[in-house]
């Protein structure tokens, strides 16, 4: 596991993704657990529709029958908590990325060998997606498996429909960060300044339905790419995927650009 | 020194105006300086003076305002890459991958080189006492040093770069870690140090480079050095002596006397003194040892005494 600079990153993070891993079995499994109950709620819908509606479009979304299992799933699952979750992720893997290891003062020694600098950027870079990559394909795991325990109906290709758009998100904001620390060195800034744009992305495209004013900004969220056009129920767009993917690249090329030409902090 | 190669010697490193700010902070000031093949360079000034960002320009870990440097011919910027496979480098402020053991790190660091020999790493962590089973976090500064050491040494380079090498080693250690540094120069092999530590530059370097706030103010064989040096001298007599008697001599200077004692300073050699002090009854004689600072009054002086009326 020594071998590379992206092989040590994924070393240095196996015991976190592990506990992150173990997090999103147990979410999954509690989530699907609850759903008989849900489901036999009489009145659940009309109980949430009861909020007051932009507290309920900012934090469940907008989904026609919430007691449905695309709509209990979206509502209580991916349209918030599991986007959170997986952006926190992202976002804290950082640390052993670019910025990280120069506030720790180990870059120094690692760019001391002969290896790019761009080659070091892209090795973390493809660090993190794998991990990213792993942690979607468990959560998938843990959904597919429970949910016909409890007769749940959605297609595992609608749910990995999410999954991937799920992953590009954390992915996108992985390398904004990324791209952020690899600009100026600093990894309480980079995560922070992501953070903040992540919430504000977060609430351009959820209430966007409620403020009419917001509206023509929705597409420029990413949060809409991800969950606007509904993936659970519509399945893959790859229109969204696209852009999902081309921000990223565009973060991905910008941290290469940045850090080629920069001075390593002292 | 003995096992100097044949002259004339090529040239391993060469930085032509060399500048570089940080903002409006000073870092280096056209800085030209030359490393040839086979030496131990040691780079001298204080904490500050530009000894690291010196380091780090030829490194490219950050790029110069103005001029250049170039390590065999190759661009230290643009070749970069090719000139990071041939030198070892030890970081001035080490900070190592504290999880791993020290045996994980030399692994990790020897692939990321490629074509280390592993027995060789082996044989110089014995010689150096390095306990490679300890995880990193564990270790005292001194044993994070040794590993510091250790991987600049691994691939046995043409060029070792070493910032402060010696902080932190025991004094046995130290001479352990010289008589490596003779060995390295005698494969024909190029060290360039930097250091605050006068005799220690004295002791184990060829040439010197001094460096005060971001300027090279002299470059020197260590013997010329020795000999351009301040000394501060104390003479203990039996009785008062006269002042004259010792305020004339060639490369004498500051003298002051103190009931019996005398006090001057010295450049040079130091007969003169002894001989005048024969005349009279010598309990004791003290040298004090030059440090930077008397190293730096040397050069200094003459400019001082010239814009003085």
């Amino acid at each position: 596991m020594l071998r590379t600079v992206m092989l040590k990153t994924l070393r240095d993070h196996w015991r976190a993704l592990l506990w992150w891993a173990v997090g999103l079995v147990g979410l999954a499994v509690y989530l699907v657990l609850l759903y008989p109950g849900i489901r036999d709620t009489p009145g659940y819908n009309e109980l949430l529709n009861a909020m007051p509606e932009a507290l309920l479009k900012t934090m469940v979304g907008e989904y026609p029958d919430f007691a449905s299992p695309t709509g209990y799933l979206n509502s209580s699952l991916f349209f918030m908590a599991a986007p959170l979750l997986f952006i926190i992720f992202t976002l804290t893997f950082d640390g052993g990325m670019i910025a990280g290891e120069e506030e720790r003062g180990t870059l120094e020694l690692l760019l001391a060998y002969p290896l790019p600098r761009w080659r070091v950027v892209l090795e973390k870079f493809a660090a993190l997606t794998l991990t990213t990559v792993a942690l979607a394909a468990v959560f998938w795991l843990s959904l597919v498996v429970g949910m016909p325990l409890v007769e749940m109906e959605v297609s595992p290709g609608k749910v990995g429909a999410v999954m991937v758009n799920l992953a590009l998100l954390g992915l996108l904001f992985g390398a904004l960060t990324l791209a952020l620390g690899c600009a100026t060195g600093k990894q309480g800034l980079s995560a922070g300044v992501s953070a903040t744009l992540a919430v504000a992305a977060y609430f351009i495209n959820s209430l966007a339905p409620v403020v009419e004013a917001l509206e023509p900004y929705r597409r420029f969220s990413p949060f809409y790419h991800y969950i606007g056009r509904d993936p659970l129920v519509n399945g893959l767009d790859l229109g969204n995927v696209a852009v999902l993917l081309g921000l990223t690249g565009v973060c991905l090329v910008a941290a290469l650009l940045a850090f080629e030409r920069r001075d390593l902090a002292v | 020194m003995a096992a100097l190669p044949p002259s004339p010697a090529r040239s391993v490193c060469q930085t032509a105006a060399l500048t570089k700010f940080y903002g409006k902070q000073r870092g280096v000031l056209d800085l030209t300086l030359e490393v040839r093949q086979g030496e131990i360079f040691g780079y001298l000034g204080p904490n500050g003076a530009g000894k690291t960002t010196t380091i780090r320009l030829l490194l490219d870990f950050i790029r110069p305002s103005g001029g250049r440097a170039t390590l065999w011919g190759l661009d230290a910027h643009r070749e970069s890459q090719a000139i990071r496979r041939r030198v070892g480098y030890l970081p001035g402020e080490l900070a190592l991958y504290d999880r791993l053991t020290g045996q994980e790190l030399l692994r990790y660091l020897a692939n990321l080189r490629g074509g280390v020999t592993w027995s060789y790493v082996e044989a110089l962590a014995r010689r150096l006492e390095c306990d490679l089973s300890r995880p990193i976090r564990t270790l005292s500064r001194g044993n994070k040093q040794k590993l510091g050491l250790l991987q600049a040494l691994m691939h046995r380079p043409e060029l070792l770069i070493l910032d402060e090498p010696t902080s932190g080693l025991d004094p046995l250690m130290q001479q352990e870690f010289y008589r490596l540094l003779a060995e390295v120069r005698a494969e024909g092999r190029t060290v360039f140090l930097s250091s605050h530590n006068l005799p220690e530059v004295e002791r184990i370097c060829d040439r010197v480079g001094i460096i005060r706030e971001g300027r090279l103010i002299a470059v020197e064989e260590v013997a010329a050095l020795k000999a351009r040096a301040l000394r501060r001298l104390e003479l203990h007599f039996a009785a008062p002596v006269p002042e004259a008697a010792f305020a004339r001599l060639e490369g004498v200077r500051d003298v002051r006397v103190e009931g019996t004692t005398l006090h001057c300073t010295i450049s040079g050699r130091v007969d003169a003194v002894i001989k005048a002090a024969a005349q009279f009854e010598v309990v004791n004689i003290v040298s004090h040892e030059p440090g930077l600072e008397e190293i730096f009054l040397a050069y200094y002086t003459p400019e001082k005494v010239s814009g003085e009326p």
